[in-house]
């Protein structure tokens, strides 16, 4: 059916990539002159009669060239360079393969011993990834983890993380919108010892290997397969540079019979992956006090500071997809439950402390943003059985509401210096980049490649 | 295996998928707007709201005959129920005599 597609001047370049990637290289788009935010509505009426409304038209009558010959590609397997390191990577750079890092030249031999980590063989399919419609395989997971400097070892985790990659659930093809929202993977099980995952302080920053590489593959593989690249497909404004794996740190959990991220998410006792995509966020400091009365005012507090344009996804857009994280440090966790606070308990308290203002609710959806059509109060959204009651219980402004719709809606994880008492408070990009879990599967021949690695 | 340069060398392998799909031509376009409906698909987002009625104004002006399905008969194409409104679609324009469509909007 022939379509003529809106599209806002700065977005050209990202509406052509994509549609390349899907498939319809020829799909014609109409141009929005600037950008519509900041357009009064005269100047858009002006814009759209001027120059929309006949792009719009010849795009729907006017004949598309046809798609010339289709691009012959390398296969799977076939060597697209030899050459020194300098060379190699200065190919791949220049190909647009490589995050412009030095990588580790992805040799057959290299592949192949990632393979014998992978629970799956070479040829299995994860799924196909949008934009760019590629096919996700264990083949090229291992070959994005060579590049990314990761050991074979950690060939399951990055098999499983592709995995949760595909899953519709999680809205991979978003990874390109304009927030810039960059994707924390949380890593729970015994593969966090065994591979010697960071746990403790400097638990989001890089300098040890595992946690490291495998947050760099994320990226890569972003590039390479799902085809995420700058100017083009990805349209992050400022954008954020890929985090480092989150490892929780269980024997704290389990000490203070807390359920882990993965245990939330509905997979238990098992290696896994919760691959979630986060806008933003910041440390909150010297959290003071040994009840949860005089420490989680100022957690709620910092939580409800981090969260703004956010709110969208309680009320709007995938409504109730709003899903922020707390990150506490161990001791901070070990405190709240000497005090009786399991892990829902935790969550019903910061639901009721997590509050703003009605009217500045409404603000931030439809007045400083216009991200909610039709600029809703929450009444409004309360009347007409969208958001719960608990939006609405009057009409006062200043009446506090929630910032997320169900008090399961915040995330909590345990991990930091387990003697520092720091939080983190990460604000969520809700349904584009929804957390999402996948078990770790190993292979078969675990344990003993396990010992033979180690013995290296 | 070493270089000329006495550096040692690597043969390394193609880091992308191969494609899922194969690049196809677009729908032929229609000769006129005239006595054609024409369905609006909308993302809630950027002033669609203000866009599509403004469209609607002036190409009717040039097309007396058009018609137009509004964006609120098929739910927006961006968010949780995407991915259902994208699998309803095809049937959707068929059931409603659809002979083109305009989405928006990619701000």
């Amino acid at each position: 059916m022939p379509s003529a597609s809106l599209v806002c001047e700065g977005f050209r370049s990202q509406a052509a990539t994509t549609a390349t990637g899907l498939g319809l290289p020829g799909l014609p788009t109409a141009l929005v002159p600037g950008h519509v935010d900041v357009q009064s509505a005269d100047e858009l009426r002006q814009n759209v009669a001027a120059v929309t409304v006949d792009a719009v038209i010849r795009n729907l009558t006017e004949a598309v060239a046809e798609v010339g010959n289709a691009v012959v590609e390398p296969a799977p397997s076939d060597i697209v360079i030899e050459g020194n390191l300098d060379e190699v990577n200065r190919f791949f750079y220049e190909n647009d393969w490589s995050d412009g890092l030095p990588i580790v030249p992805p040799t057959p031999e290299r592949v192949g011993e990632f393979l014998r980590w992978s629970p799956l063989p070479a040829e299995t399919e994860l799924g196909v990834l949008l934009p760019d419609q590629r096919r996700a395989t264990v083949w090229n997971v291992a070959v994005n983890g060579v590049m990314a400097g990761c050991r074979p070892e950690y060939m399951p985790i990055l098999v499983a993380l592709i995995e949760a990659m595909a899953d519709p659930r999680y809205g991979v093809e978003h990874s390109g919108n304009t927030p810039g929202a960059e994707t924390l993977i949380i890593l729970n099980g015994p593969l966090i010892k065994e591979l010697g995952f960071n746990y403790e302080q400097g638990a989001l920053r890089d300098g040890i290997q595992a946690n490291t590489t495998i947050g760099r593959f994320w990226r890569l593989y972003l590039r390479n397969v799902a085809g995420f690249l700058h100017h083009r497909t990805d349209k992050g404004t400022f954008g954020n540079t890929w985090r480092v794996v989150l490892a929780e740190n269980e024997e704290v959990l389990r000490r203070i019979g807390w359920t882990t991220i993965a245990e939330d998410q509905g997979v238990a006792g098992a290696n896994a992956v919760t691959i979630s995509r986060y806008t933003g966020g910041g440390v909150i400091v010297s959290v003071f006090g040994n009840t949860p009365d005089r420490m989680l005012p100022y957690l709620a507090d910092s939580v409800v500071r981090k969260v703004g344009w956010e709110l969208m996804f309680t009320v709007g857009m995938g409504v109730g997809s709003q899903k922020p994280l707390l990150l506490l440090s161990p001791i901070l966790a070990e405190t709240l439950a000497k005090a009786g606070l399991d892990k829902a308990a935790l969550k019903h308290r910061l639901f009721e402390l997590c509050r703003i203002p009605a009217g500045q609710f409404e603000r931030y959806i439809g007045d400083w943003t216009n991200l909610v059509p039709g600029r809703p109060t929450l009444s409004s959204l309360v009347k007409a059985g969208v958001i719960p009651e608990v939006f609405a219980e009057s009409d006062d402004p200043e009446r506090l509401v929630p910032i997320v719709c169900r008090a399961e809606d915040l995330m909590v994880a345990v991990s930091g210096d387990p003697l520092r008492t720091n939080a983190y408070a990460f604000a969520h990009n809700g349904i584009l980049g929804f957390p999402t879990t996948r078990p770790v599967r190993l292979p078969a021949e675990w344990s003993r490649l396990l010992r033979e690695a180690r013995g290296r | 295996m070493i270089g000329p340069d006495g550096r040692e060398t690597y043969r390394v392998v193609w880091p992308r998928g191969a494609k899922a799909v194969q690049a196809t031509d677009v729908a032929p376009r229609l000769s006129t707007l005239d006595g054609k409906t024409i369905g609006q698909l909308w993302d809630d987002l950027f002033r669609g709201d203000e866009i599509f009625p403004i469209l609607e104004e002036e190409i009717a002006r040039r097309f007396p005959g058009v018609r137009f399905v509004r964006y609120d008969t098929f739910g927006s194409t961006h968010g949780r129920d995407e991915q259902r409104v994208l699998a309803e679609l095809p049937g959707k324009l068929r059931e409603l005599k659809v002979d083109a469509v305009i989405s928006g909007m990619a701000c």
